[in-house]
């Protein structure tokens, strides 16, 4: 399954690397900036969709090989440090999310969107508790669930609208379709 | 013999290429896991890694957040064309009423002024400040903090109270060259040493990572009563006296409940007061001054 290509494509294939490296860096990048927005619009102040955790799942369905678990531990680790959350929390659930989506990846591959849609929302309402479990035994304090309930919700809802998004970036990795490797 | 030999090399791999992901899932797990609990530990490292990768960001948020900023203000332009009109007629009242009150400050500005004079007090040095646009607010559900794009370069430290036009709004926990995180009033980590204005009752204004924050360590029979205004009491030499935080909304059996004067999901605009606390505000010229020689 690996390239098919001759020894004379070497270069091609580096410049393929790279770029394919580029592109991911760059929407992780986007990922995080967008992540820590002072969205003052509409009142949600203080619950904003984990776009991190739409892309995720999206790669971990779509592409595995693009953010392997080490790259996903890093960028949880770096939003955490952006955050202000306790440092490994963000890295915690998004390890174990992308964990849950691949091992299910073999069900969610060939089903519709809603089907996808709806696999995402039960990804979300995971993570969210477990952040809420995890920030609430950090602090020895129960913090209040109701926004994490919310910030699941939305970045459940959001996930139709970041989707195109994902999958643009996705065309610009390279020309290996859908579940070419595991 | 050699086929069966390379089938059991391939079937091992297979199991290792199976178990492989679960083991460095785990591994990863654990390793976060125990990130957690170092952090809990000791949070000097943290601080420092996120100090550095703050200052890296902090352009790029700033730069990306400026448009945003345009946009939200737009919308909320096109919002409140509708209400204009009221909105135009309540504050012609509301001029009217604070031109009174403006009145009311100047006399009692002079007044104070004298009153000082007379008694001889040391009047507290003059703030200085310096005003920055918020570029992130990370927090989301669990932490409530800021991001602003100024630094030690600004003359920022650790420790500065930080306002809005309203009120206190939190303080730097974290400064590093160009850019600085408060922490909200509101945070769980966020306890300030505050008095109630009106009665001078001592107490501790601890955030509940909730929209109110609750008076903790009052007094027992301490008075309170809905509208009264929290400032802040000085103790501790952290943050200057004096400045209003909020108002008592609740007084119940779970205790005195405050809300915060600036609306702190809207903050786009903050002032970072740089002072050096002056300690001994009031100092009273016990020795008589010495005669100068020569004369």
């Amino acid at each position: 399954m690996a390239f098919e290509r001759g020894d004379d494509n070497w270069q091609e294939s580096i410049l393929g690397i790279l770029r394919r490296w580029g592109v991911t860096l760059l929407v992780i990048f986007a990922l995080l900036l967008t992540s820590t927005f002072p969205f003052t619009l509409a009142n949600i102040g203080e619950i904003r969709p984990s776009f991190l955790l739409i892309a995720v799942y999206y790669w971990a369905v779509m592409r595995p090989s693009t953010l392997p678990p080490f790259g996903v531990f890093a960028v949880g680790l770096a939003f955490d440090l952006i955050a202000d959350y306790p440092f490994g929390l963000s890295a915690l659930t998004l390890v174990l999310a992308q964990w849950i989506t691949v091992s299910q990846r073999k069900f969610l591959l060939g089903q519709s969107f809603i089907v996808m849609w709806m696999g995402f929302a039960i990804v979300a309402a995971g993570a969210g508790a477990l952040q809420w479990a995890a920030f609430s035994l950090f602090e020895f304090h129960l913090v209040n669930i109701r926004p994490c309930i919310a910030s699941a919700i939305l970045t459940a809802a959001f996930f139709p609208l970041a989707v195109p998004v994902l999958s643009a970036f996705n065309s610009q990795l390279g020309g290996r379709g859908q579940g070419s490797r595991d | 013999m050699a086929s069966r030999r390379s089938n059991k090399t391939v079937l091992q791999s297979l199991t290792l290429r199976r178990l492989a992901p679960r083991v460095t899932t785990a591994v990863l797990v654990m390793l976060s896991l125990s990130l957690m609990v170092l952090h809990k530990i000791d949070q000097q490292p943290v601080e420092k890694l996120r100090v550095a990768l703050t200052d890296m960001m902090a352009p790029a948020l700033a730069f990306v957040s400026d448009p945003v900023a345009q946009f939200a203000d737009s919308f909320d332009g096109i919002k409140t064309m509708r209400t204009m009109k009221a909105e135009n007629i309540r504050l012609q009242a509301e001029n009217a009423r604070l031109h009174q009150w403006y009145e009311a400050a100047l006399r009692y500005k002079a007044e104070n002024q004298s009153l000082k004079e007379l008694l001889n007090v040391k009047a507290d040095p003059t703030l200085t400040f310096v005003t920055a646009r918020v570029v992130s607010d990370p927090g989301g559900a669990f932490v409530k903090s800021l991001l602003l794009p100024v630094g030690v370069k600004d003359n920022v430290a650790k420790g500065n109270a930080v306002m809005s036009g309203q009120g206190l709004v939190g303080r730097v926990i974290e400064a590093g060259t160009r850019s600085s995180r408060v922490l909200l009033v509101t945070d769980l980590n966020s306890h300030i040493p505050v008095v109630i204005q009106n009665t001078r009752t001592k107490a501790i204004l601890a955030g509940k990572n909730d929209d109110l924050m609750k008076l903790e360590r009052l007094p027992i029979d301490s008075g309170l009563s809905v509208g009264q205004r929290v400032v802040t009491s000085g103790d501790g030499g952290q943050l200057p006296p004096d400045i209003p935080v909020g108002t008592i909304v609740q007084v119940g059996p779970d205790g005195a409940f405050v809300q915060p004067l600036s609306d702190l999901e809207r903050l786009a605009y903050v002032q970072v007061i740089n002072a050096d606390i002056d300690h001994s505000l009031v100092t009273g010229d016990v020795t008589p001054p010495r005669p100068k020689r020569g004369r």
